[in-house]
């Protein structure tokens, strides 16, 4: 129970010093809000009026007193709202914090349902024609930039055979196959490095299995090698596959933010992106909250597990 | 005899799953619906602060203005029936149309353009023509339908303000400026912030037969390439901002038709408050070293137009042939300007511009080339929009590339590049002494005959070209691409490019 309690207050403590970092890092680089958002399209704004602005949202008072009434807002849970159109920051990440986590769920199930069975049969077949492509195409996927790919899907798909939209977003309950359909090409962006990883980490660890003493008795035993691969090799090499597979899955949270551009997709980067450019304090450090939020979550959901798993971590 | 092997079945299986997925790829289009590619999203749609050419299109869509522009670009009424200025008190006065009526029913009175006006000029008020509606000395409204207004020193250009897309006269019983109360052809019926917002037509709008599509769908894509793929792939009907590598597609492509016009321009600006770019002459030679050719190449793919002059839209009035040249590429005399200036051994300064927008540094870095070849060695700083707006206002540059485009084709529409004695700004040189210029531009507001204001705008360019406020670079082709099938909008000319979604009012599908 210590162990549970120290893990969250020390989750706390890092969310504090992640907001207070944001913060201040984007009051200190260069641009003002009020500025770039009278200079939009290129207009140059009127002092008066960007003066004015300025003391409307509150960007006139000194840095501190702002700060403060940040972390007061944020203990109550509130993320404030846009400097630019006054839209509440909780909004806007619930709508679309649902929509970044289908795209990453979709690739993970599409790059592990090819690269596992594709893993295991080159490492049981290792040397032959397939591991050799195999391995190539991995290569090739891990070194192909995402934009590059998604320029190409586009280009192919949708341009010349016109089989596919360039792009976009339908809400599923509005049309679900339209929704999928545009769901698929980001999905397979998204699940292209991540299929790379996965197929060299389960190539590795079938191989390792393949050489152990248990499989060797499994195989004298008279089991059929597909029993021994399926019941001995890959369900003991999953384990160290399914937890880079956890921090990839959390890495991608901030990595869909090309394929979300590059495919017009309208999760969490598009506003995150936006906020940046035009300097919107509230919905930067709202989004950057919650995408942080969620990565200590699954390190500590992982480090729970392991307590449970392993007692002797919890005791130390 | 089986006919049916294993290769076979699976081909056919491949094709009946494919043929449904390519039927659904296709979004059907629907005559009362368009569907547009927009290319940034409009921060707000609050009706006088400018914040953009797309929140500009949606407001004078929802709203209207006194006064708009028919096709050639030339004023016509809007909500004024008719105006012009009364020659016994020379105040403007504007007649509105009886038939407007606000979106809530009441009508369209000249209160309501009293009011507006008041509230653009009102002390804190953060409109970007502010400063032009305190021009205006005392407000009349004679009668429901009719608005004088006394300015406090003759004034030309006053029509053209009304007719600016950060100009659209608003219900005075308006509260809340996010939920302005409009009078234009369509209303804002949906939208989901950052994605796409949906426009219909006002029903029984007090223009007979407009508008003439009932939905506008404007859907956010954001990246120039996905938004022609867009168009190209059939799921949206209209595009803006088409970009340049993909103009000569689109004119091949039976299916589609581009608008386009010369409009915004990419310039040079200066920081005037220090050596070396306080001395005209040292401008002078900037303004002589770079061929702009490789500009339009570069940064346009060829779709743009050399801009050796201040940029007076050609085939105007103000236009001249040979003042259109007076800063050619000439890299001998550039370096005898600056050996007469005392830089004979060159220059050592840097060029701001941004990674933001590919053309700003595309066209500095052609011009930090052309530079050096002259003895200006320019240190390329590249940063995002943000800082480039703020280290612009403050004057942290020593040179820096600017993209614009003027206010109206008038000449008084280059007022915010060229007069150097307004506030500082971050498309204007910082600091930077032009009187002539400045002088010239207020003597041609204050002019009402043409054939003087076409003269005294022709000795503001020659002051100009002397006293290089701005190093015009390159005029940039600003273009609109849509499905055969659709039919009514016309691109606005020069200058005014950027107010042509206005036209989408007149624009209808199959």
């Amino acid at each position: 129970m210590l162990y549970v309690a120290k893990r969250i207050a020390i989750s706390l403590v890092l969310v504090w010093v992640v907001a207070t970092v944001v913060f201040l890092a984007l009051h200190m680089v260069p641009g003002d809000p009020a500025e770039v958002l009278l200079s939009t399209g290129g207009t140059s704004p009127d002092p008066y009026a960007v003066a004015e602005l300025r003391e409307r949202l509150g960007l006139d008072r000194p840095i501190m007193v702002q700060y403060g009434e940040f972390i007061a807002r944020l203990a109550r849970g509130d993320l404030g709202t846009s400097l630019v159109d006054d839209y509440p920051v909780a909004e806007e990440i619930l709508l679309r914090l649902p929509r970044t986590l289908e795209l990453i769920l979709a690739g993970t199930l599409i790059a592990v349902s090819i690269a596992l069975p594709a893993a295991t049969y080159a490492a049981v077949h290792a040397g032959g024609a397939f591991d050799r492509a195999a391995s190539a195409v991995a290569a090739i996927l891990q070194a192909l930039p995402v934009f590059v790919l998604g320029t190409l899907l586009i280009l192919v798909l949708a341009q010349w055979l016109r089989w596919m939209p360039a792009g976009g977003y339908v809400p599923f309950a509005q049309d679900p196959g339209r929704h999928l359909l545009l769901l698929l090409l980001p999905a397979v962006a998204v699940a292209k490095g991540l299929a790379a990883t996965v197929f060299r980490m389960a190539r590795a660890a079938v191989l390792e299995q393949l050489s152990r003493d248990h499989v060797r008795t499994a195989r004298a035993k008279g089991l059929t090698p597909r029993r021994v691969v399926r019941r001995h090799v890959v369900r003991n090499a999953m384990i160290p596959v399914t937890t880079v597979l956890g921090l990839q899955m959390g890495t991608l949270l901030g990595g869909t933010v090309l394929v979300e551009f590059v495919f017009n997709w309208p999760g969490l980067s598009t506003p995150l992106l936006r906020a940046v450019e035009t300097r919107d304090y509230p919905m930067v450090v709202g989004i950057v909250l919650t995408v942080s939020g969620l990565f200590l979550l699954i390190n500590l959901a992982m480090d729970l597990l392991y307590a449970v798993l392993d007692p002797r971590i919890a005791r130390s | 005899m089986s006919m049916l092997t294993r290769r076979a079945a699976m081909i056919g299986a491949t094709a009946f799953g494919v043929l449904p997925v390519a039927r659904l790829a296709q979004a059907q289009p629907r005559p009362d619906l368009l569907r547009f590619g927009l290319s940034v999203w409009p921060p707000n749609l609050q009706p006088w602060q400018s914040v953009g050419q797309a929140a500009g299109m949606i407001k004078m869509l929802i709203g209207r203005r006194l006064v708009g522009f028919d096709e050639k670009g030339e004023l016509r009424g809007e909500l004024a029936r008719d105006f012009g200025r009364d020659a016994s008190d020379g105040a403007w006065v504007f007649r509105l149309d009886p038939r407007a009526v606000f979106h809530n029913g009441e009508k369209v009175t000249s209160e309501d353009v009293k009011w507006t006006i008041e509230q653009v000029a009102g002390e804190r008020s953060t409109a970007y023509y502010r400063a032009q509606m305190q021009r205006i000395d005392r407000i009349e409204t004679p009668d429901a339908h009719t608005v004088r207004l006394h300015m406090k020193e003759p004034t030309a250009t006053v029509p053209l303000w009304f007719a600016n897309y950060n100009m659209p006269i608003v219900w005075r019983g308006t509260r809340n400026m996010n939920e302005a109360m409009g009078c234009g052809p369509y209303r804002l019926a949906a939208q989901e912030r950052g994605s796409w917002i949906e426009l219909q037509a006002v029903p029984n709008y007090w223009v007979p037969g407009q508008p003439r599509t009932k939905t506008i769908r404007m859907t956010l894509v954001a990246d120039e390439s996905l938004r022609l793929a867009a168009l190209q792939s059939g799921d949206v009907d209209f595009i803006e901002f088409v970009p340049w590598t993909g103009m000569a597609a689109v004119e091949a492509d039976p299916r589609f038709k581009l608008e386009s016009t010369m409009g915004p321009f990419m310039d040079i600006l200066f920081n005037g408050t220090r050596p070396p770019f306080d001395n005209p002459l040292v401008r002078r030679a900037v303004a002589h070293a770079v061929k702009r050719e490789d500009i339009v190449r570069v940064a346009f793919s060829g779709r743009g137009k050399v801009l050796e002059g201040m940029p007076i839209v050609e085939g105007t009035p103000w236009w001249d042939a040979e003042l259109s040249r007076g800063h050619n590429y000439d890299p001998e005399r550039s370096k005898a300007l600056l050996a007469q200036a005392g830089h004979a051994n060159g220059i050592n300064t840097t060029l701001l511009t941004t990674g933001a927008f590919a053309m700003h540094k595309d066209s500095a870095e052609v011009a930090q080339q052309y530079l050096a070849a002259v003895g200006i060695r320019a240190e390329l700083r590249v940063v995002d929009w943000s800082t480039r707006v703020s280290q612009g206002i403050r004057g942290q540059y020593d040179l820096a590339v600017h993209g614009v485009s003027a206010d109206f084709n008038d000449p008084d529409g280059l007022t915010v590049v060229l007069d150097t004695s307004l506030s500082a700004a971050h498309g204007r040189s910082f600091g930077l002494s032009a009187p002539r210029t400045t002088e010239l531009l207020n003597k041609g507001r204050q002019e009402f005959d043409h054939a003087r204001r076409v003269e005294i705008y022709k000795d503001m360019q020659r002051a100009a070209l002397e006293e290089v406020p701005v190093v015009g670079l390159a005029w940039r082709e600003q273009g609109y691409a849509f499905d055969r099938r659709v039919s009514g909008f016309r691109i606005l000319p020069g200058a005014l490019s950027l107010s042509s979604g206005v036209n989408l009012e007149f624009t209808s599908v199959g």
